[in-house]
């Protein structure tokens, strides 16, 4: 590596997906720009579900598919109802090459790489602690008793945000406002993984879980297959944990392992890893009061960008891109002469135009929705009872419509409560 | 895998960290004892906090620096910061 120049064009904190591809567009352009990474090396502090949807990340780095470490490509969506033993999926194949399994680990770091390649300066094992300022401009950032400057500074900090809570820019995060995600990384062998899963060389399976995932607490489960391991997790909303939680948090995985339909899943496996991290919820109130300040960009999950469709999130692509669009703003603000507020307020233009902002405001009442308790509970209920009036059979054999409300019935759900949860979840999703 | 929960000591087991010397959490024992709901010891997916003789007994070494405790904490009893240069816990596979 070339020495690291006296000033920087721009800093950027947190070398993950959204700092990574901002240091990387700038870079591609010329600009002097340097990431600061508190872990050992990029991706270290990194934690996600398990998939990455392709589209924006091939915008972002054009040759993605040819070097990025893809471990499958996900030809098998599943959404799984669970109730007691019984389990009831919906399996989709049709999807070719849209989204992939990977660890978040290695897709950072190949990410560092591109950008170290393009001409960015990584810096890891460096916590910055705070923003450098004059005046209310930011010129830098500092790190204990140092400081370094730079024209701009992208804040890809992630969710624990600490430098915009120190900085005065966003309040402490609230139950509500966040989810815990737990996961499991387990070595399974790579034939038995295929054949379980039923898929072919480099196909890959993303599977929902919902129901008796997480005790009655909003959120679910998720497993998807990895090259020769398996994630398994789950998700739930804080401050419905905080109320609801009835075991450790790492129980609800355990439990999902072992689960009498599932268990087989995971025959002679190991566990590799285990993480946990905080995923945004409630978008629109996390976000931070403005994208662009004076000589301030924030970018990824720190600016809330992660999208909870209720059956996937989508947090990877979402961050990526939005660090792309910064990125793209320092160079429209550098042509304008200069990283001001009002320059650099060509990032939230582009973010209001592009998916990003689209997407959060579409689907800005997922939240809410996770929140009816039926979804999670008595849905799943009636599903499994009404499955199992269907094909459980010993001699007699009911009509379906005879099933459905009887199941609804046993299951304490009204015809009301069928019909205004049903719009709600199609108006909402 | 035997087919019964493996204990969360066994789980951790198979992560990697650089422990700080530093802790970089600290728990205000004053406020926490008047705390009557602890979430965070269900709540820690990495069991860092555990009741002694009712009284709160915190571990930092086995973080993995999700942050819920700092945002399910009752009493703003907890103060975190980033593990200092590069410490703290090293994901490989997540």
């Amino acid at each position: 590596m070339a020495e690291a120049p006296a000033k920087f064009d721009a800093i950027v904190i947190g070398a993950g997906p959204a700092g990574c591809s901002a240091a990387y567009y700038l870079a591609s352009r010329g600009f002097k720009v340097v990431v600061i990474e508190r872990g050992r090396t990029p991706g270290s502090k990194n934690v996600f579900g398990g998939r990455v949807y392709l589209a924006p990340l091939k915008e972002i780095y054009p040759d993605f598919e040819k070097s990025a470490p893809i471990h499958r490509w996900v030809t098998r969506e599943r959404i799984s109802f669970l109730h007691g033993n019984d389990l009831i999926s919906v399996d989709y194949e049709g999807n070719d090459r849209k989204s992939f399994t990977t660890y978040l680990s290695q897709l950072t770091a190949w990410m560092a790489l591109k950008a170290e390649s393009a001409g960015a300066y990584i810096i890891n094992d460096v916590t910055i602690t705070g923003l450098l300022k004059e005046g209310s401009r930011v010129v830098g950032v500092k790190a204990g008793d140092e400081s370094v400057k730079a024209d701009v500074v992208i804040d890809a900090e992630g969710i624990n945000r600490l430098v915009l809570e120190r900085s005065g820019i966003v309040q402490p995060l609230s139950p509500s406002n966040v989810a815990l995600g737990v996961k499991e990384v387990v070595k399974v062998n790579p034939d038995a993984l295929a054949n379980q899963f039923g898929l072919a060389e480099g196909e890959g399976m993303a599977w929902s879980l919902l129901g008796d995932v997480t005790g009655g607490i909003p959120g679910g489960g998720f497993i998807y297959t990895n090259k020769d391991s398996v994630s398994i997790g789950v998700v739930m909303l804080l401050d419905g944990a905080i109320t609801g939680a009835r075991e450790m948090v790492y129980r609800y995985v355990e439990g999902l392992k072992l689960h009498p339909k599932l268990i087989k899943y995971f025959k002679d496996s190991r566990i590799m890893e285990y993480s946990a991290h905080l995923i945004p919820e409630n978008v629109m109130s996390l976000m931070p009061p403005q994208f662009a300040y004076d000589g301030l960009l924030i970018a990824g999950d720190a600016a809330g960008f992660l999208l909870n469709l209720g059956y996937t999130y989508r947090g990877v692509d979402f961050a990526s891109y939005s660090g792309y669009l910064a990125g793209k703003a320092v160079e429209q603000a550098h042509g304008l002469g200069g990283m001001s507020a009002e320059n650099l307020s060509v990032y939230t233009r582009m973010l209001e135009q592009s998916f990003i902002m689209k997407n959060l405001k579409r689907f800005s009442g997922v939240s809410k929705l996770m929140r009816n308790r039926r979804l999670f509970t008595s849905y799943p209920a009636m599903i499994a009872s009404l499955m199992r009036h269907m094909y459980s059979l010993d001699f007699d054999s009911q009509k379906i419509l005879t099933n459905l409300l009887s199941s609804a019935k046993e299951n304490g759900i009204s015809i009301y409560s069928l019909i205004s949860d049903g719009i709600e979840v199609m108006s909402r999703l | 895998m035997s087919t019964a929960a493996q204990r969360l000591e066994d789980i951790l087991n198979n992560n990697i960290w650089d422990v700080d010397p530093e802790p970089h959490i600290t728990v205000d024992a004053e406020k926490c004892r008047k705390c009557d709901t602890r979430p965070c010891i269900l709540l820690c997916p990495a069991g860092c906090y555990t009741l002694s003789d009712n009284t709160l007994v915190f571990s930092y070494e086995g973080c993995v620096e999700c942050g819920t405790c700092r945002v399910v904490c009752p009493m703003e009893a907890v103060h975190w910061e980033f593990p200092k240069s590069g410490r703290g816990i090293y994901y490989r596979f997540s």
